[in-house]
């Protein structure tokens, strides 16, 4: 298990693809979670309209909202990033046929797919991580320019918020690497994945959530429980836009860990009983 | 006193979800130190055999034994070294580099790279990314991969496909240098000149079954051994003549010439009964059945035991007398 971490640790640090994808990540959170809105909320145009004054709207921006902030901007573009992540990390290898190569070396193939997991549950860590903290860093920046005086969140709070970022991006990771698996194909997997976040996930479960009986199935997708915990870090002001959460962040949470271990169950299941074959 | 196996196989049979039968109850046996020779034409099922062998595919039934364990077993795969079918490496990471992750999933130390790779004579390029390879790099590479490991069992599928003739040559040397100290060698093939050159044991199989097993010269010699070549005028009545006194079977008219299938110490009697019956010989030679047609004769008919096997085996091997 250590000797496949420590190979899959290599390939995933010499492989541009994903180096590309965490820039992307970084430069959408921060420049349309933090540097876009803070412009238009600081220079609003004549036509702008919101309940919430753009005065107070800017402090979205500012570190005492900066868990509900990452968390919201993450909830889409790094599930989709993360989900392509996870689908490249095992569907390359069908296409490459180097899973054959990494098959016939020592570890069994528990421990091959326990030490891609260990993989990427490091490399969520450390995007966790980094996220936030060039997020703080940028929320830190634009208070200074602005002027203004902001608190940050408690310690407490702040590893909350940095647990739920690293299990929702988790959870995203292992979904790609499963469908990577299941489908054995990059351009499958990743086009599986992104149709069931946007049109699953963001569209019908935003338009049918206050339909009866299909609300009750909606209870149970990883994108609505996710929402549920974000939904527990809130801004510093009343949101105009915060929609009633389906579930509450104890359900919420506890959901998430069951689809991050139904997820890698699934995937070591096919992994281990499939042949691994050329065609 | 019974040889040690490197490979044992009982009864291994895989059949595809297609449907497709690919490996039919195959009984193989290969020993240790021996450079056996795994010889089929296209689809007769060798690679599935390979995957089989390395745990990369699951038998449908029957067992096997690689390198004292089960295959895909962590046992057996830290003993065996395999290249099956395509040398498949990161396309993006250097040769170095994807040795560099082959040597940290087999748990060996880096300082294994720089030995294997001169050994392919791969060092000049060894910090290329692999998708700039030419086929004969990229194969070499997959041998040096699957030295990695120093491994007791080695498992080459063809392993000159795609590789010039210097190329070629350069393999061969290679295998016969890696059977050196001991090790086994399992090579897949479908060219019977690089078997005959290489391999000490030969295992012919032919949709799926193993239809023959033996050294080069015990194969031959099932198949018909040494031939007597005669170039005869007139041809018909040279034909009759030696059918008289010969078995009609033994007696063929192959490109104008009789080929008889005798024992060639009755050249010169055969000999002295045509001139004597008015025949011109004008040649009279002891030709060698040619490995490729032992190899026709083996994979036409893949589930009749020829006569030359004995005693009922099914699978119609030739001991080895090694």
């Amino acid at each position: 298990m250590i000797a496949s971490f420590r190979g899959e640790t290599l390939k995933s640090r010499k492989r541009w693809a994903n180096w590309i994808l965490f820039g992307i990540l970084l430069i959408t959170l921060l420049l349309f979670g933090y540097v876009l809105s803070y412009v238009i909320f600081k220079n609003p145009p004549r036509n702008f309209q919101s309940p919430v004054p753009a005065s107070v709207l800017i402090r979205r921006d500012f570190p005492e909202n900066l868990l509900p902030t990452v968390l919201s901007s993450m909830s889409t573009i790094g599930a989709a990033i993360m989900i392509i992540l996870g689908s490249l990390s095992t569907a390359s290898e069908y296409g490459w046929l180097t899973v054959q190569t990494i098959l016939i070396q020592k570890p069994g193939r528990v421990a091959v797919l326990v030490g891609k997991l260990l993989n990427l549950g490091l490399i969520t860590l450390i995007t966790s991580v980094v996220a936030l903290g060039l997020a703080a860093l940028t929320s830190y920046l634009l208070v200074s320019i602005d002027g203004s005086s902001s608190a940050w969140p408690s310690a407490t709070e702040l590893l909350k918020g940095f647990g739920a970022l690293w299990l929702q991006l988790a959870v995203w990771t292992a979904f790609g690497m499963f469908l990577g698996i299941a489908f054995r194909s990059t351009a499958a997997a990743i086009g599986g994945g992104l149709t069931y976040l946007f049109v699953g996930e963001a569209l019908i479960a935003g338009l049918l959530r206050d339909t009866p009986g299909i609300k009750e199935i909606l209870k149970f997708l990883p994108g609505v429980n996710g929402e549920a915990v974000n939904a527990s870090f809130r801004l510093s002001f009343r949101s105009p836009n915060a929609a009633t959460q389906l579930v509450d962040a104890s359900r919420g949470s506890i959901t998430l860990v069951i689809y991050l271990l139904l997820f890698s169950i699934l995937a070591l299941l096919i992994f281990q009983r499939r042949d691994v074959t050329a065609g | 006193m019974a040889q040690a196996l490197a490979v044992e196989t009982h009864g291994l049979t895989k059949r595809y979800s297609t449907g497709v039968l690919a490996v039919d109850d195959l009984d193989l046996r290969v020993r240790t130190g021996e450079v056996y020779g795994f010889l089929g034409p296209n689809g007769a099922g060798k690679t599935t055999t390979l995957r089989l062998l390395s745990g990369l595919i699951h038998p449908t039934s029957g067992s096997a034994i690689v390198a004292g364990a089960v295959p895909g077993s962590p046992a057996s795969l830290a003993r065996l070294g395999a290249m099956v079918e395509t040398p498949a490496f990161y396309p993006y990471l250097s040769g170095r580099d994807n040795l560099r992750v082959v040597a940290r999933y087999a748990g060996v130390p880096k300082s294994r790279i720089d030995p294997v790779l001169k050994l392919v004579d791969l060092t000049d390029r060894a910090k290329h990314k692999f998708k700039t390879y030419s086929t004969g790099m990229k194969q070499r590479l997959g041998v040096a991969a699957a030295l990695l490991k120093g491994p007791d069992l080695l498992i080459l599928d063809e392993p000159t496909s795609g590789l010039d003739p210097q190329g070629t040559i350069e393999m061969r040397a290679l295998i016969k240098e890696l059977k050196q100290g001991g090790r086994t060698v399992l090579l897949s093939s479908h060219l019977l000149n690089e078997v005959e050159l290489t391999c000490d044991r030969v295992g012919v199989i032919a949709k799926g079954k193993l239809v023959a097993e033996g050294t080069v010269d015990e194969l031959r010699a099932r198949s018909g051994g040494r031939t007597l070549r005669i170039h005869a005028t007139p041809l018909e009545q040279a034909q009759r003549l030696l059918e008289s006194f010969l078995n009609p079977d033994q007696v063929r008219v192959i490109d104008g010439s009789l080929v008889l299938n005798v024992d060639p110490a009755q050249a010169a009697s055969i000999n002295r009964r045509l001139v004597a019956d008015g025949v011109d010989v004008s040649e009279l030679r002891v030709d060698e059945q040619s490995l490729e047609n032992v190899f026709l004769q083996l994979t036409e008919a893949p589930t009749q035991p020829t006569p030359a096997s004995g005693g009922g085996d099914r699978s119609g091997k030739v001991e080895g007398n090694k």
